[in-house]
């Protein structure tokens, strides 16, 4: 940790070099009841996350902590018993950032399984296993991943996480809609057998506090925690984590973009907090960069992408909505993403986003839909990237599509592959058809479309891409319900298409 | 490991502006190297003390559900940072809301209940889509005879509304008048929520004679679902028109008011009244 500085003690990175593990008061019992994570991995490292709280769901969202610095511990080791220890490390805990602690650990070997934990005063955290990447320029034989998005912790039980986290998994992206804003009412859209929530959590969030208590509420899942401390996350966001639909610093409920970045800058902040992100994503003000890039070896190259901060307004007509000047991911951001692409030498291209790029119809405005130019200069940039494929969320839907060079010729070139998956628990059951199904897979370029909760499971070797369709039958009633896998494609390397096998 | 926590600094520019039921705060924020969890609200009402009124992330807060006969109130603001500290309170400001013509005047014609709610009106509070086959030709009302509860559609849509037809919407309030009135008649028009980006406009007539045109508030486009704005936390933002008709409008006997939504989206009502000045 040499070389850090006091900006990294005060954003939960690092402590001072003369700091004692040994808090001054005793640290409360049940100090790690959100989890542990890992995220953001690299070849010599990933970024490890807790946050203590005690009482998760204190209603002043600091999760029962004291008002002071805590000292936190971690260890890293080579197995699950921590007899072959490989880092050490000390971060504080402050009440500034909800006293959650985003270690850096470097030094590790690259595409290799290491186990982690915490320590606060006598407090013991759980136990997660994260994986660094392949060495960089080097080849790799396979990165297996899995695909989740949109968690309202109200709708159902993320029995969904139960499955995922029994995969042996190299990383999970999560597309966005990791809380919700709304306000969570018995009778009204709590359907989640068996829950109750109090008072504070009936209305729609605003504040810090109430963005942290929605963290903190969605994660005391177990389930959640568990595919946490299966394997590092790379995530992005979607709308719900700050308001539904917004879009820059727009709100869709009347108020003024003024006051909205207020809104939006403890959205963000609490983003960051909860969740395993390096420090490149701290939020300064009501700005916060999540759009990163990693390398799988030369197997795949990694874009994480934000779909909501820079995007234009949404069209005012017909010809605004064509206008060619429109972007969906802001100037600086759609350069980023070009000179990736356009640079990788990975065999597979992975772009995670949050809304859905195949062309559907002219009025899903919120998706790349509102945005035809900026999906033309992303599907010209595919033409000449290898192997592109898109992970997407928010539509609380499972559907795998060819996408097209030119999506007004559907007989064109395919040019990639999206692979969207379906809610962890958004809109409760689901059911296989809905009435949503024929608006989708009346595009002969949509191979799937199925409407109940679940994942995506992929695997990418040199020479294929083989994506499974995970599904779980119920969510609201229990978390029992198993697993099924409803559609298998394999994606052959340089043939862009979806052929299937299940 | 021991850290002093400093305090955020107090905001400043408090001011305050009264409208009808509501009074209207705004403040200049803190800078944005301060991480702020909240605003903390504090009011007192003449001759009491200070409470917590609530808590936003916003430099803005709308005081509403205040009496219609008007109240004053004091107001300061403390600042809560990220870590849970607050700052010392800002300056008070002193603000008075204004004194509905429902309370001040005499009623002519009202349809429903100036409460904060569209509980009492057609369709409400989520059954918009019954609209086009329940007011095919739009809202016809005579005052006194029919009964708010299925003569009066909680949405009036506009030409934005698809579920509605796209087109214009009528809807009309009859009622009759002993004598012609003496004075000018105010016109209150309250909604509990409109459309968040197009609320649009509405042509108000009064028995054929074009007014003026009504430009309506934007609110949070979910009062077509929910129809209490006065439950504790709720999403809707309400609205309120008042505003005096010269009395040469109005003569004895029937008259009617007209209000022509030919652009926007929809609005909700609250409640509609015409008032005589005492």
């Amino acid at each position: 940790m040499s070389g850090l500085g006091a900006a990294t003690v005060a954003l939960g990175v690092a402590a001072p070099a003369h700091a004692d593990a040994t808090p001054d008061r005793p640290v409360p019992s049940g100090a790690f009841a959100l989890g542990v994570a890992s995220g953001d991995p690299r070849p010599d490292g990933a970024v490890l996350w807790t946050r203590l709280a005690p009482e998760p769901l204190a209603a002043d969202g600091h999760g029962g902590m004291p008002r002071r610095p805590v000292p936190v511990s971690y260890e890293v080791a080579e197995d699950p018993s921590f007899r072959r220890i490989v880092r050490r490390g000390l971060a504080i805990a402050s009440p500034e950032l909800a006293h959650a602690v985003h270690p850096e650990v470097r030094g590790l070997r690259p595409g290799r399984e290491y186990f982690y934990r915490f320590r606060a005063g006598s407090e013991i955290s759980p136990v997660g296993r994260t994986k660094t990447l392949p060495a960089t320029g080097r080849p790799a034989s396979s990165f297996s991943f899995a695909a989740a998005s949109c968690q309202a912790w109200y709708h159902g039980h993320f029995s969904a996480y139960r499955h995922l986290a029994a995969q042996d998994l190299d990383a999970v992206f999560f597309l966005g809609d990791y809380i919700y804003e709304y306000g969570i009412v018995a009778g009204g859209n709590l359907w989640r057998a068996g829950a109750s929530v109090g008072p504070e959590h009936g209305v729609e969030i605003e504040t810090l506090e109430q963005y942290r208590l929605r963290y903190s509420l969605f994660k005391t899942d177990p389930y959640l925690q568990a595919a946490h401390a299966a394997a590092p996350w790379l995530l992005t966001w979607d709308d719900h984590e700050v308001q539904n639909n917004y879009g820059a610093d727009e709100s869709r409920y009347g108020i003024s973009p003024e006051h909205f970045l207020h809104r939006r800058a403890v959205g963000y902040r609490a983003f960051y907090e909860n969740l395993p992100l390096s420090t490149t994503s701290l939020p300064a003000g009501p700005d916060s960069r999540v759009f990163r890039r990693f390398d799988v070896g030369t197997l795949a190259r990694l874009n994480i992408l934000d779909t909501r901060q820079y995007r234009d307004s949404l069209p005012t007509d017909e010809a605004d909505r064509q206008a060619e000047r429109r972007t969906l991911l802001g100037a600086q951001q759609e350069q980023w993403l070009y000179d990736g692409m356009a640079r990788s030498r990975a065999t597979w291209n992975v772009i995670a986003n949050g809304v859905v790029v195949t062309a559907i119809s002219d009025d899903r405005t919120d998706q790349w839909d509102g945005y035809p130019a900026n999906r033309r200069r992303l599907l010209s940039a595919m033409k000449d990237t290898s192997n592109p494929v898109v992970l997407t969320g928010d539509i609380h839907k499972h559907v795998a599509a060819e996408l097209k060079a030119d999506f007004a010729d559907p007989a064109s070139a395919s040019v990639g592959v999206e692979l969207i998956c379906s809610s962890i628990a958004s809109d409760g059951d689901g059911a296989v058809t809905d009435a949503y199904t024929k608006d989708w897979l009346r595009h002969p370029y949509v191979k799937l479309y199925d409407g109940r909760r679940g994942y995506v499971h992929g695997r990418m070797t040199p020479d294929e891409l083989v994506s499974e369709f995970t599904v779980v039958p119920w969510v609201e009633a229990d978390a029992e319900a198993p697993a099924q896998t409803v559609a298998r494609f394999v994606t052959p390397a340089g043939t862009p298409g979806l052929e299937r096998q299940v | 490991m021991t850290t002093q926590l400093l305090p955020p600094r107090a905001v400043t520019g408090l001011r305050g502006a009264g409208r009808l039921a509501t009074i209207v705060l705004d403040w200049r924020p803190v800078p944005w190297s301060t991480v702020v969890d909240h605003y903390a609200v504090y009011a007192a009402p003449a001759g009491a003390g200070w409470r917590l009124l609530a808590k936003t992330v916003y430099p803005h807060y709308e005081h509403r559900g205040l009496k219609l006969a008007g109240e004053e109130w004091s107001y300061r603001i403390v600042t809560v940072d990220a870590s849970g500290t607050a700052s010392r309170p800002s300056s008070s400001v002193r603000v008075a809301s204004k004194v509905s013509v429902t309370v001040s005047g005499e009623p002519l014609a009202v349809v429903g209940s100036f409460d904060g709610k569209g509980l009492e009106l057609a369709l409400s509070p989520g059954g918009y889509a019954r609209y086009p086959a329940t007011f095919p030709n739009g809202v016809d009302f005579r005052a006194g005879t029919d009964s708010p509860g299925t003569g009066w559609s909680y949405l009036q849509p506009g030409p934005s509304d698809a579920w509605a037809g796209r087109r214009n919407h009528l809807f009309r309030l009859r009622f009759d008048l002993a004598a012609a009135p003496a004075a000018d008649v105010d016109l209150a028009l309250w909604l509990i929520d409109s459309h968040a980006s197009i609320p649009g406009t509405a042509v108000l007539s009064v028995n054929g004679t074009t007014v003026e045109r009504l430009a309506f508030a934007t609110g949070a486009t979910k009062g077509s679902t929910i129809g209490d704005s006065t439950i504790p936390g709720s999403p809707l933002k309400p609205s309120y028109v008042e505003k005096p008709l010269p009395r040469g409008l109005f003569q004895a006997g029937e008259n009617v008011l007209e209000l022509f939504k030919d652009q926007g989206s929809w609005i909700a009502y609250d409640a509609i009244g015409l008032y005589a000045r005492h």
